[in-house]
C-alpha cells in the first residue's frame, strides 16, 4: 500500500523510559470520585440522580441527549455526595457528580456477566458500545458508536487501529498493548464486524517494540489484519497523518476519514470496546500513565473515572521536587492544571508531571520569519503568517489562510526560536470565526 | 503676445463650453444632502454607530434611515449641526457617557489561582480556565479594551487595571464589546457613586477571593434612595437614572463602592493607584 | 514593429516613469496600501495616459504649430488633459457606474499628475509620430502600474511586520520605493537610447 512519512513533523525527546517499563497496576478505590457529566464531544448527558442517592457500579448516572451523546455510569457502587461545579481538565469549571465508595464496589445488576458475542450483528454491536458509554480514549472523546455509523454515501473499506502514541511521555496504549494484544484485536474485529470492513490494520511506530511484538504474535489466526511498524515521529498519531502514511490517501480539508473510506480508533477504545460486548462493562476506568521527573515513582494505573490527580499523584509515590507543571495528557496537547483536584475523565491518557527546571520561563518575542514552523506543519498551513494576523486581530485573514484546518499538535510553537504561543492564538481565531459564523447564522 | 491671449482664452472657452455640454448631456441625478451630512461627521470611521465608515452613515441619515443623533462620537455638537441640515428637529441635553470597568480587583487585593505564561489578551487567557483570577468575573488586566481603542482613551494603571480618559473617550463601545468579561459599561459621566464590582459570587465566596468585592450584604440598597440600588444575583447593581449621594459609598463594608468624579484628569487616576497601591 | 515593442520595453522596465523618472510619485504612496486600489490606480492611469498621450499629440501637430504656438506647450496641454480628464469621467459615471467605482474615483488624482504631463511633453520631445506616441503612452502607464503593484504587495506585507514608530507609514514607504528604483536600476542598457 503507499504512504510514506507525511509532511512535517517533530521529532522531540521522547521520555518515554520513565514509564515504558511499568506494568499496569490497579488502583485501589480512592474516597471520593468526581464524575463530570460533560466526557465526551457533542452533547453532555443529562444527570438522572441527585444527592443523597446510592448508586451501584456500572449504573447509568446521566442519559445521553441525543446521538451524538453517551450515558454516564458510576465508576463503582456508594453514594452521590454532592452535584456542583468542579474543575474540568480540558480547561473550565463544569458540573460533576461527587460519588463517595462504599468500600463494596458491587456492580448493577445485569453487568459484569461474560456472554457470546459471536451472534451479535452490527447494530446490536453499536448499541452496546453506546450503552456502555464508550467514547475516543486517544483523547479526542468522540462517542465511538457514532464513529462506527457513518452515512451510506460515506463506504468505509479499511479500519486503522492506532498504537502510535506518538506524544511524549505517555506509555498507556503502549503497555496496553504488550499486556493485552488478544483482546484488542478481539475489539477491533468488533468494530470491524460494526462496520462491515474486511480490513484492519493495526499501527504501532517504531520505538514500541515490545508491543509490536506482542500484537504480531496475536495478529497471526486472524485474515485481512496486518501490523505495521511507522516511523517515530510527532504526530505519527494524528488521524490524517496516520491515514497518509499507512495508505497514502488524503482526507480532504474540513473532511473526515470517511471521505476517504477510513475509520480510525485507539487501542484503548478498541479495548474498552471488548469488555464492553464480551463482558457488559460500560466504561468507568481506564489505563492513565502518570509519568515525568516530577512524580516519585511513574506507573500506568488503571484508574476509575472520577479519580482525581491528587489521589492518582499519591497512589504514585507523590511529587518529587519542586512541582512545575502538571498536565492532563501529553506535553504537546494536553491542558496545564491549576488544581489538582481535576479528575481523570474518559479522555485522560496521562497525568505528566514537570519539575519547576523542566518548565521554561519564558517572553514571547515578535516573529522573525525563519520559517521552522512553516516546515513542520504537518496541515501545510503558514503559522507564521497566522499568528501574526491573531495578534493584529485580523481574523478574516486567518481564516482565509485556513487556520479552521489546525489541528492543535503544537509542533509550531515547539520550533519557534522566538517562543511565541502559537496553538494559543489559533485556538482564540477558531472560537472566534466560530462565534461570528454563529452569529451569522 | 496677443496671439497667445488669444488661444489661451478661447482654449480655456471652448473647454469649459465643453464640460458644460457634457456635464448636462450626461448629469447624474445625486443627492446633494449625503455630502454635507458627510461633512458634518466627524469622520473617525470608529465604527461606533455600528456601520462600517462615516459615509454609509451619512447616506443613511441623508435618506431619513438613520437618526441625526445616531452618532456617538459626534455627540450632541454633531446632532445639533445634522438636525440643522436636515431640516429636522433635535432635542438637545442628552448627557455625555463614559466607559467605565466595573472592577477594582487589582493585583494587590485580589486572588490569582496560577501563574498564567500565555498571550497576553484577555480573550486568549479567558480560555483558559477562565483566566488566572480566583474571581471569574474579575478583570484580567492584560488589555484588550486598552488595544482595541480606537481614541487611545485607556491605559493600563500598573496594577493590573485599565483606566479611562475621560478626555479622549466618545463611548464608542468597542471596549465594551471587546471585554470577555463583559464587565465594561458605558455610564453617564456626570454620576458620582459607582460600585466597582461584577461578580455574582456568593459573600463568603468572594470574601476569600477578594479584599474588594460584593459580598451582598445590601447595607447599600438600604443606605440609597429607593430604587436606586438593586440586588441582582449577589451583586449590588446602581441605576444610573438616580442621584445618589456621596454619603451612601461609606456604608459599604467591602470598599467596593466609589466616589469617583469620570470627568477628573487621568493622571489624578493614575498617581492615586500608584500611592495607595490598593483600592482607588 | 521593433520600435513598438522597444518603446514599450523601455518604458516599462529601463525607464520605468516611477522608479527611474521618478513622476507620478504622489499618487504612487498614496494609493499604495492595499494591492485592490492599486490596480484600480493603475487601470485608471493606463486608461488616461493612452488617451491624453494621443489627444496631446493630435492637439500639438494640428493646432500648436500650424499656429506657431508651441511655446505654450505646457499650460495648454495641462488644460487638454484636465478637460479630458473630466469629461471621461463625467460620461464614465453616466455610461458605467460600476467602471465608474472601480476607477472614476482615481480619475480625479490623475489630472494634475506630473506623469501624465510629463508623458505628453515626452511624446514632442523624442518626436513620434502618432502610433509611436500612444504606444510610448500605454507603455509608461503599464510600467507605472507595475511599479505600484510591487509596492503596493510589499506594503501590505509591511503592515504585519513590526516597524519602529518614527519610520512607520510614508517613511518605511519611501524607503522602501528607494530600494526598488535600485533594483530597477538593474535593467540599464537593455534597450539603446
Amino acid at each position: 500500500m503507499a504512504g510514506g512519512k507525511f509532511f512535517g513533523g517533530i521529532h522531540p525527546k521522547y521520555h518515554k523510559e520513565l514509564a515504558s517499563a511499568q506494568s499496569i497496576e490497579q488502583m485501589p478505590l480512592p474516597e471520593r470520585l468526581i464524575v463530570h457529566f460533560a466526557q465526551n464531544l457533542g452533547a453532555a448527558p443529562k444527570p438522572v440522580v441527585k444527592k443523597g442517592d446510592a448508586v451501584r457500579k456500572g449504573q447509568v448516572i446521566a442519559e445521553p441527549q441525543g446521538f451524538v451523546s453517551v450515558p454516564l455510569h458510576a465508576p463503582t457502587s456508594g453514594s452521590v455526595q454532592a452535584i456542583d461545579l468542579f474543575p474540568h481538565p480540558v480547561g473550565a469549571d463544569m458540573p460533576a457528580a461527587v460519588i463517595v465508595p462504599d468500600g463494596k464496589d458491587e456492580w448493577a445488576p445485569g453487568l459484569n456477566a461474560p456472554r457470546n458475542a459471536d451472534g451479535f450483528d452490527a447494530e446490536k454491536i453499536k448499541g452496546i458500545i453506546r450503552d456502555a458509554g464508550l467514547v475516543g480514549m486517544g483523547g479526542a472523546a468522540f462517542p465511538t458508536h457514532v464513529k462506527l455509523s457513518p452515512p451510506k454515501e460515506k463506504p468505509i473499506d479499511l479500519l486503522i487501529v492506532n498504537g502510535a502514541e506518538c506524544e511524549p511521555y505517555l506509555a498507556s496504549d503502549h503497555r496496553l498493548m504488550i499486556e493485552r494484544p488478544a483482546e484488542i484485536l478481539e475489539g477491533a474485529s468488533l468494530f470491524a464486524r460494526a462496520l462491515g470492513v474486511q480490513q484492519v490494520i493495526v499501527a504501532i511506530e517504531k520505538n514500541k517494540p515490545e508491543a509490536i511484538e506482542a500484537i504480531r504474535s496475536a495478529i497471526v489466526e486472524r485474515r485481512g489484519y496486518s501490523l505495521r511498524a511507522l516511523d517515530v515521529v510527532y504526530p505519527q498519531g494524528a488521524e490524517r497523518q496516520l491515514i497518509f502514511a499507512l495508505t497514502g490517501r488524503r482526507v480532504p480539508a474540513g473532511g473526515l476519514p470517511m471521505d476517504v473510506g477510513v475509520l480510525v480508533q485507539n487501542v484503548g477504545t478498541a479495548f474498552a470496546a471488548y469488555e464492553a460486548v464480551h463482558f457488559g462493562r460500560p466504561l468507568i476506568e481506564r489505563v492513565v500513565c502518570v509519568t515525568g521527573r516530577g512524580i516519585a515513582r511513574p506507573k500506568n494505573i488503571v484508574a476509575k473515572i472520577g479519580t482525581t490527580f491528587n489521589d492518582a499523584i499519591a497512589f504514585c509515590g507523590g511529587q518529587r521536587g519542586e512541582s512545575g507543571k502538571v498536565i492532563s495528557g501529553g506535553p504537546m496537547m494536553g491542558v496545564a492544571q491549576y488544581s489538582l483536584e481535576a479528575p481523570i475523565t474518559k479522555g485522560t491518557s496521562g497525568i505528566v508531571l514537570l519539575t519547576r527546571e523542566e518548565v521554561a520561563q519564558f517572553v514571547s518575542d515578535p516573529c522573525i520569519r525563519c520559517g521552522r514552523c512553516v516546515r513542520v506543519c504537518p496541515m501545510l498551513l503558514n503559522p507564521s503568517a497566522l499568528s501574526i494576523f491573531v495578534e493584529r486581530l485580523r481574523f478574516d485573514d486567518a481564516e482565509a489562510y485556513h487556520v479552521i484546518d489546525c489541528i492543535e499538535c503544537g509542533c509550531c510553537a515547539y520550533v519557534c526560536p522566538s517562543r511565541r504561543p502559537m496553538v494559543h492564538h489559533f485556538r482564540r481565531a477558531k472560537a472566534e470565526i466560530r462565534s461570528k459564523a454563529a452569529k451569522a447564522s | 503676445m496677443l496671439t497667445a491671449v488669444i488661444a489661451l482664452s478661447a482654449l480655456a472657452l471652448f473647454s469649459s463650453f465643453l464640460l458644460a455640454v457634457v456635464a448636462r448631456a450626461f448629469a447624474v441625478p445625486v443627492n446633494p444632502k449625503i455630502e454635507e451630512v458627510e461633512g458634518a461627521l466627524p469622520g473617525a470611521n470608529c465604527g461606533g454607530c455600528g456601520l462600517p465608515g462615516c459615509s454609509e452613515l451619512a447616506r443613511r441619515i441623508a435618506e431619513g434611515k438613520a437618526d441625526v443623533d445616531a452618532c456617538p462620537v459626534g455627540g450632541e455638537s454633531v446632532a445639533l449641526k445634522l438636525a440643522a441640515i436636515m431640516g429636522k428637529a433635535f432635542e438637545g441635553g442628552a448627557v455625555r457617557k463614559i466607559a467605565l470597568v466595573l472592577c477594582n480587583g487589582n493585583d494587590q487585593v485580589a486572588e490569582k489561582r496560577f501563574h498564567y505564561n500565555g498571550v497576553r489578551d484577555c480573550t486568549s487567557a479567558a480560555m483558559l480556565f477562565g483566566g488566572d483570577k480566583a474571581c471569574l468575573y474579575g478583570c484580567l488586566g492584560l488589555g484588550t479594551c486598552v488595544g482595541i481603542c480606537p481614541f487611545q482613551a485607556m491605559r493600563m494603571l500598573p496594577n493590573g487595571l485599565p483606566a479611562v480618559d475621560p478626555a479622549k473617550c466618545t463611548a464608542c463601545g468597542k471596549c465594551v464589546a471587546a471585554c470577555p468579561k463583559k464587565i465594561i459599561k458605558l455610564v453617564p459621566i456626570d454620576k458620582r457613586v459607582h460600585i466597582l464590582c461584577s461578580s455574582h459570587d456568593k459573600g463568603a465566596k468572594v470574601r476569600k477571593i477578594c479584599e474588594v468585592g460584593c459580598i451582598a450584604c445590601t447595607k447599600c440598597v438600604k443606605e440609597a434612595p429607593e430604587g436606586a440600588i438593586t440586588m441582582h444575583d449577589n451583586l449590588a447593581v446602581v441605576s444610573y437614572d438616580f442621584d445618589i449621594p456621596d454619603a451612601v459609598a461609606a456604608c459599604c463594608p467591602m470598599n467596593t463602592i466609589h466616589v469617583r468624579a469620570l470627568d477628573g484628569a487621568i493622571e489624578r487616576l493614575e498617581e492615586a493607584a500608584s500611592v495607595s497601591g490598593g483600592a482607588l | 514593429m521593433k520600435t513598438l515593442i522597444l518603446i514599450i520595453v523601455s518604458a516599462v522596465f529601463v525607464n520605468n516613469f516611477v522608479l527611474s523618472r521618478f513622476l507620478g510619485i504622489c499618487p504612487f504612496l498614496g494609493v499604495s496600501k492595499r494591492i485592490k486600489t492599486a490596480a484600480g490606480m493603475s487601470a485608471a492611469v493606463i486608461f488616461v495616459m493612452t488617451m491624453a498621450s494621443a489627444a496631446t499629440w493630435l492637439f500639438y501637430e494640428y493646432i500648436l504649430v500650424p499656429f506657431n504656438l508651441v511655446y505654450l506647450q505646457t499650460v495648454t496641454f495641462i488644460l487638454v488633459i484636465a478637460a479630458l480628464v473630466q469629461v471621461v469621467e463625467t460620461v464614465l459615471l453616466k455610461k458605467s457606474p460600476t467602471l465608474y467605482r472601480a476607477l472614476g474615483i482615481y480619475l480625479p488624482l490623475i489630472t494634475t499628475n506630473c506623469a501624465v504631463l510629463g508623458v505628453a511633453v515626452l511624446n514632442i520631445q523624442k518626436e513620434y509620430n502618432l502610433v509611436e506616441t500612444t504606444v510610448f503612452g500605454f507603455g509608461a502607464a503599464v510600467g507605472f502600474g507595475f511599479a505600484m503593484m510591487i509596492f503596493s504587495g510589499i506594503r501590505e506585507r509591511m503592515e504585519l511586520c513590526d516597524t519602529p514608530v518614527p519610520l512607520r507609514g510614508t517613511a518605511i514607504g519611501l524607503v522602501t520605493a528607494g530600494l526598488l528604483s535600485l533594483a530597477f536600476m538593474g535593467f540599464t542598457g537593455l534597450v539603446k537610447q
